[in-house]
């Protein structure tokens, strides 16, 4: 039995911003955005919505007068990206087939 | 990138896969620190090596200069720090690294300072002083201070040290092999004259830190003109 894909992160978006998340400490919008090439309204309307799952922590401050937001995966997080890549293995095994 | 939910494993596999390299990928260290760390090291060495070599004084200890460079590096520091971008899970250990590795660096000078006058006071408490003793009789016997002989080839071994800890951790080619090379440079100089010491200090200084800080500040700025571009 297949294991239904977490349909929080499978959204081309959230799924860049989490696997950018899983390898770093924490990372701020700016960077994120770079790497993405994501518009700044989408980005921060997806990072919203992970942030609402409690897979990722976001820290809004200000640095010389400018925000500044920062965001860091939760262990919660971690898991989810985990099973979810899990699942996906199970997928593309099954394809392979 | 747009938020498309319909997506397919394979599509998501890539993203996963693009994603990470980019993370690893991404050179937030600007480069300038281990640049000015390798220019200030390097002249105070080669200033030093030249002044011992030749006999001259340039008036004025050529090392206050590495006192001095702590203030823009503190400077660099917090900028840095400041201006955000990734944090990667290893940078807090490095840190810690070479702040162990400035401690050490500060006892050293403080050992270096200390040592001959206060082994020179312990000796005399005892009732003895140490000679130079020329063995073909050419001068007649002088009072020595006692020092630390070759000392500067501790220094060459510390600045291997977080060095090769950075490169290997940051999978830094260019910080390992220059590290690597200080240990050789290390074990070079404790066959070399004192003044040949300060030359290969300089060296060290430059392998370790100033050829890959230049290398790293054009990776740095190649990435952010790459962000701009894009």
């Amino acid at each position: 039995m297949f294991k239904e894909l977490d349909p929080i992160l499978h959204s081309q978006l959230r799924l860049a911003v989490m696997s950018l998340l899983i390898g770093v400490k924490e990372a701020d919008f700016t960077f994120i955005r770079e790497k993405t090439n994501a518009t700044a309204g989408n980005l921060s309307v997806q990072v919203q919505k992970l942030k609402d799952a409690g897979y990722i922590e976001v820290v809004k401050q200000f640095k010389d007068n400018y925000p500044l937001t920062t965001c860091k995966i939760t262990p919660k997080g971690i898991e989810a990206f985990d099973a979810y890549v899990k699942a996906l293995q199970q997928y593309l095994q099954v394809g392979k087939g | 990138m747009p938020d498309q939910n319909q997506i397919t494993e394979k599509e998501s596999i890539e993203i996963i896969t693009s994603m990470i390299q980019k993370a690893k990928g991404s050179y937030h260290e600007t480069g300038i620190g281990p640049i000015l760390w390798g220019a200030v090291v390097s002249f105070a060495s080669f200033v030093s090596f030249l002044q011992m070599k030749y006999g001259f004084s340039i008036g004025f200890d050529v090392w206050l200069l590495v006192l001095f460079a702590i203030i823009p590096q503190i400077m660099i520091s917090v900028r840095e720090k400041r201006s955000g971008g990734v944090k990667k899970y290893e940078d807090d250990a490095l840190d810690t690294v070479w702040l162990v590795f400035g401690i050490s660096l500060f006892c050293l000078i403080v050992y270096r300072n200390a040592i001959p006058s206060v082994t020179t006071r312990l000796i005399a408490d005892e009732g003895w002083q140490m000679m130079k003793h020329y063995t073909d009789g050419s001068k007649p016997d002088e009072p020595l201070t006692p020092f630390v002989p070759s000392f500067y080839s501790i220094y060459i071994m510390l600045y291997a040290f977080p060095t090769l800890v950075t490169g290997l951790v940051k999978k830094y080619k260019p910080m390992t092999y220059g590290a690597l090379l200080s240990y050789c440079l290390f074990v070079i100089s404790c066959f070399t004259t004192s003044w040949n010491d300060m030359l290969l200090g300089a060296i060290a200084a430059m392998v370790c830190w100033l050829i890959p800080g230049i290398l790293l500040r054009r990776k740095y700025l190649a990435q952010k003109n790459a962000n701009v571009n894009v």
